[in-house]
């Protein structure tokens, strides 16, 4: 008979969390971590503290903070880019996310700790399979409208995440709730061309505040999908409304839209009302101050503006020097990827691939570009912060093997390569090219550099054979293999098509205990690293500065505003 | 001299013609990368074949560059890809921030420039002279990226006396445009007060000059009534240039300060292939350019009876 578990409260615990328990106990399991799955598994926060610390014999109140009293009222001016802000499902900026973070909300809330926590759900539960995911929802939650949030909003948003039409990329981070069909339309060459639906009966509403999803293969991370940025929950008519945020701003959150001048500034208002604690702030003023990030810091240097989105790894000794300003780093799995086309010649052939990868001095790149501030990248994009990271052997740079691949796939001379470079995450990433070229050259590798402006890098960014795209951090390795290789996901921008790592992938995101993850991970991993579609030079800390008025602020790996407990001195 | 500006206005017309049909040619002529643009990279073939029918693009060439140029001459820019609004809505006040960085930066220049190029036309050779030509020539051969981040090195990271950014977010700052304005007048105060520095000098060894001062008229009076009159005109036509210069020019220094100004726009809009955007912004620059010239060259020929009369 399965045993069932239940906390003091009485509701049930997933099976799962007592061998958590065991292997914390065992120190197989860091206390992060631990809180991480626990949390997930639907054990609330605050007694998820309470295990770790009874079994770490840690007290369980948390070290004293120091005894500053929040104030209310004041405003917060952050300078950031102000872009259009239409449909949360299609942001592809976490800029506009920020914005928009403050008048709608998500399902979940993932910490500045890689914690994630209830939020417009009160609280999930997941099946032993983990194929089935229940969300409560909370109660007495009021859009700005005057309607009561509920079920029918949650299950109108998946809707719309799920419709092709919608052209949003959660349809690749929620592939577990798709399935493919043949549209009856023919290709050139007379396949079948595949098209994407949501599975029958992907979700249910069990009553008006309970939501089920049925997954066609396990998932671990829900709760972390429902953070990711496009999935912030809109209001269930927001397509009959025009499908227009910026126009139309019905939101949960605490804040609401007082105007939203794309290249010149946001401002959010608090309002009244809100459903959680109260906000400190005022007010939020987004400052648009352009492009050039030496404006940024000379904008908080002379206080007109409290804080900035992020600056640039060289400029970390003029920010460290600059009085009355506090530097915020955050260690993260922001990277960015040489990826390369695997359907588009020359890339066609893996030995050029491979030639390529063979290259790359990871550690030496690091260096260079980025002042050693990170971790090596080792062309899988998992990365050493990733609970289910699985250290493969360190790769070696070896000109004279890149020689032989390239004579082997019929370039004995070498080979002219061009990379469209867009700086999207700042000038690191045009030096690391620079440095990469140098690399190539022994090696009988011509890369030659097209420099170009971040926002016309957006366009083509899916479409050029060989480019270098920056990618945001996310909490899980699965979570970002999951959006970015898998064959057909809209953000599968080297064309990735392996079905031997699909379903090494499908696996290792089945898996619950992160230690057999982690073991399957190799092959995920080894896969992706061998067939060299996406080469990684590093993974980079992010830092970025606030005036030291700011209080309360933590910054997020992933820059993602959370600015409910801030305050101003 | 109504014909000569009848003439003048004419060639102006017809290079904004020219123009115009030239940037229409550049960016509308492939009918399909429009609707890309306007509609992004992730649109169907099918919404785009939609939109360029609404909009008309299946017209033919000619039609589609008339109507285009008839919506223009009534100011219908169409709309902006990247602010979702109208064009003008975005241009207008864009261009008069620039008109106030431009306005600020004359105020300075105009009066400096023009002292500072008598004082050292007068007398050519002097040590005056000297110390005023080579200032000015070494602050216009340093570029404005490169004052903009000394100015800004030691006006806002060392001394701490002037805001770093000129975004103007809450309203009008003078505060804020001490630093672009000083950018830019560093920057151009060295060209005109050359320019009149030679106008001056090339007077002051005229023959009425010297009878003026053989025939014992004041120094002051000579200058004055005498040499002014006849050197300010090549320093008018420099002005004149320099208003053109301060609006598509303005670049670098509204980049660097995040000024919201029309340079920073017409950047923007290249940037972001806003086409719309840019065929205004293109239009505006370059009537800006030749209107300018063309005042510059009324006003040349109204103050120099030698070419109004040849």
């Amino acid at each position: 008979m399965k045993k069932v578990l239940n906390d003091e409260t009485g509701k049930r615990v997933h099976p799962y969390v007592p061998e958590l328990c065991e292997q914390l106990r065992k120190g197989d399991l860091d206390r992060r971590e631990f809180l991480r799955t626990a949390t997930l598994l639907g054990v609330s926060t605050a007694a998820a503290y309470s295990m770790a610390g009874k079994i770490l014999g840690e007290p369980v109140t948390k070290r004293a903070v120091a005894a500053e009293t929040p104030k209310m009222g004041g405003t917060l001016r952050w300078g950031m880019q102000v872009q259009e802000m239409t449909d949360p499902s299609k942001f592809d900026w976490v800029e506009k996310s920020n914005v928009a973070r403050g008048i709608v909300e998500y399902l979940c809330r993932t910490g500045s700790d890689n914690i994630t926590r209830p939020y417009l759900a009160e609280g999930w539960e997941a099946s032993d399979d983990l194929k089935t995911w229940t969300f409560k929802l909370r109660q007495g939650v009021k859009w700005s409208n005057g309607d009561d949030f509920g079920a029918d909003d949650v299950v109108a948003n998946f809707k719309r995440w799920l419709d092709p039409k919608t052209g949003s990329s959660n349809i690749g981070l929620f592939a577990a709730m798709v399935e493919e069909v043949d549209t009856g339309k023919k290709d050139d060459k007379g396949n079948p061309v595949m098209g994407k639906r949501m599975t029958e009966g992907a979700f249910d509403k069990v009553n008006a505040h309970t939501v089920k999803l049925h997954l066609n293969s396990p998932v671990l991370s829900m709760p972390e999908n429902l953070y990711n940025y496009p999935t912030a929950i809109v209001h269930r008519n927001f397509d009959a409304d025009g499908a227009d945020l910026t126009k139309n701003p019905i939101g949960t959150g605490p804040f609401e839209l007082v105007e939203n001048k794309v290249g010149e500034r946001a401002v959010l208002r608090k309002k009244q009302g809100y459903w959680g604690d109260e906000v400190y702030l005022d007010e939020i003023q987004y400052i648009d101050l352009g492009e050039d990030r030496a404006a940024w810091l000379a904008a908080i240097a002379s206080k007109q503006v409290d804080g900035i989105y992020q600056f640039d790894v060289n400029q970390l000794d003029m920010a460290d020097r600059l009085p009355g300003t506090v530097v915020h780093t955050a260690v993260t799995a922001q990277t960015a990827i040489a990826r390369m086309q695997m359907d588009k010649e020359p890339f066609t052939d893996i030995r050029v691939r491979q030639a390529v990868q063979a290259c790359m001095d990871h550690q030496k790149l690091l260096d260079l570009a980025y002042r050693g501030k990170g971790a090596p990248g080792e062309d899988h994009h998992v990365a050493p912060i990733h609970p289910e990271y699985f250290k493969l052997p360190m790769q070696k740079q070896d000109h004279a093997k890149a020689k032989k691949l390239l004579a082997d796939a019929g370039h004995p001379n070498g080979i002219t390569l061009k990379i469209d470079v867009g700086s999207t995450s700042g000038k690191w990433e045009l030096d690391a090219m620079q440095a990469f070229k140098e690399q190539c050259a022994p090696g009988g590798i011509n890369l030659e550099l097209n420099v170009m402006p971040s926002s016309q890098y957006w366009e083509i960014w899916d479409k050029t054979p060989f480019g270098f795209t920056s990618w945001t951090h996310r909490p899980l390795g699965v979570m970002v293999l999951n959006l970015g290789y898998r064959s057909g996901v809209p953000w599968n921008e080297s064309h990735y098509n392996n079905p031997a790592f699909d379903k090494a992938l499908d696996e290792a995101s089945a898996i619950l205990d992160v230690n057999e993850r982690r073991k399957k991970m190799e092959q995920v991993e080894s896969i992706l690293q061998n067939d060299a579609v996406a080469l990684q030079p590093l993974w980079r800390a992010v830092f970025t500065a606030t005036n030291d008025k700011v209080k309360g602020y933590q910054m997020h790996p992933t820059l993602y505003h959370q600015f409910q407990k801030v305050w101003m001195a | 001299m109504l014909i000569f500006v009848v003439r003048r206005f004419g060639t102006m017309v017809l290079t904004m013609v020219v123009v115009s049909l030239l940037l229409f040619l550049l960016l509308e002529i492939n009918v399909a990368s429009v609707a890309i643009k306007v509609l992004g990279p992730y649109s169907s073939e099918e919404q785009r074949q939609i939109w360029l029918e609404a909009n008309g693009y299946l017209e033919p060439f000619y039609i589609r560059y008339f109507t285009w140029l008839g919506n223009f001459v009534v100011g219908d820019f169409g709309e902006s890809i990247r602010f979702k609004v109208p064009v003008g809505e975005v241009l207008w006040p864009r261009l008069g921030n620039t008109g106030i960085l431009g306005l600020a930066t004359m105020i300075v220049v105009v009066p400096l420039a023009l002292c500072l190029g008598v004082l050292a036309g007068m007398k050519e050779g002097s040590g005056l002279d000297r110390t005023i030509s080579v200032g000015s020539i070494i602050t216009t051969s340093i570029p404005e990226f490169a004052s903009a981040v000394l100015l800004s090195a030691v006006f806002v990271f060392y001394l701490d006396l002037l805001p770093g950014t000129s975004s103007m977010a809450g309203g009008f700052s003078l505060n804020q445009l001490i630093l672009p304005v000083m950018v830019l007048v560093l920057y151009d105060f060295g060209y005109v007060t050359r320019m009149t520095r030679a106008s001056m000098s090339e007077v002051m060894m005229t023959h009425y000059i010297r009878t003026a001062v053989l025939k014992g008229l004041p120094y002051k009076t000579v200058i004055l009534r005498h040499a002014l009159r006849n050197a300010l005109i090549a320093p008018f036509t420099v002005i004149m240039l320099q208003i053109n210069w301060l609006l598509s020019g303005v670049i670098v220094v509204e980049f660097f300060y995040a000024y919201k100004g029309f340079g920073a726009l017409l950047l923007e809009a290249s940037l972001n292939q806003d086409i719309f955007l840019i065929e205004a912004c293109a239009m505006v620059a370059v009537f800006v350019a030749v209107a300018t010239q063309t005042i510059a060259d009324v006003g040349y020929t109204y103050l120099n009876p030698r070419i109004r009369f040849a």
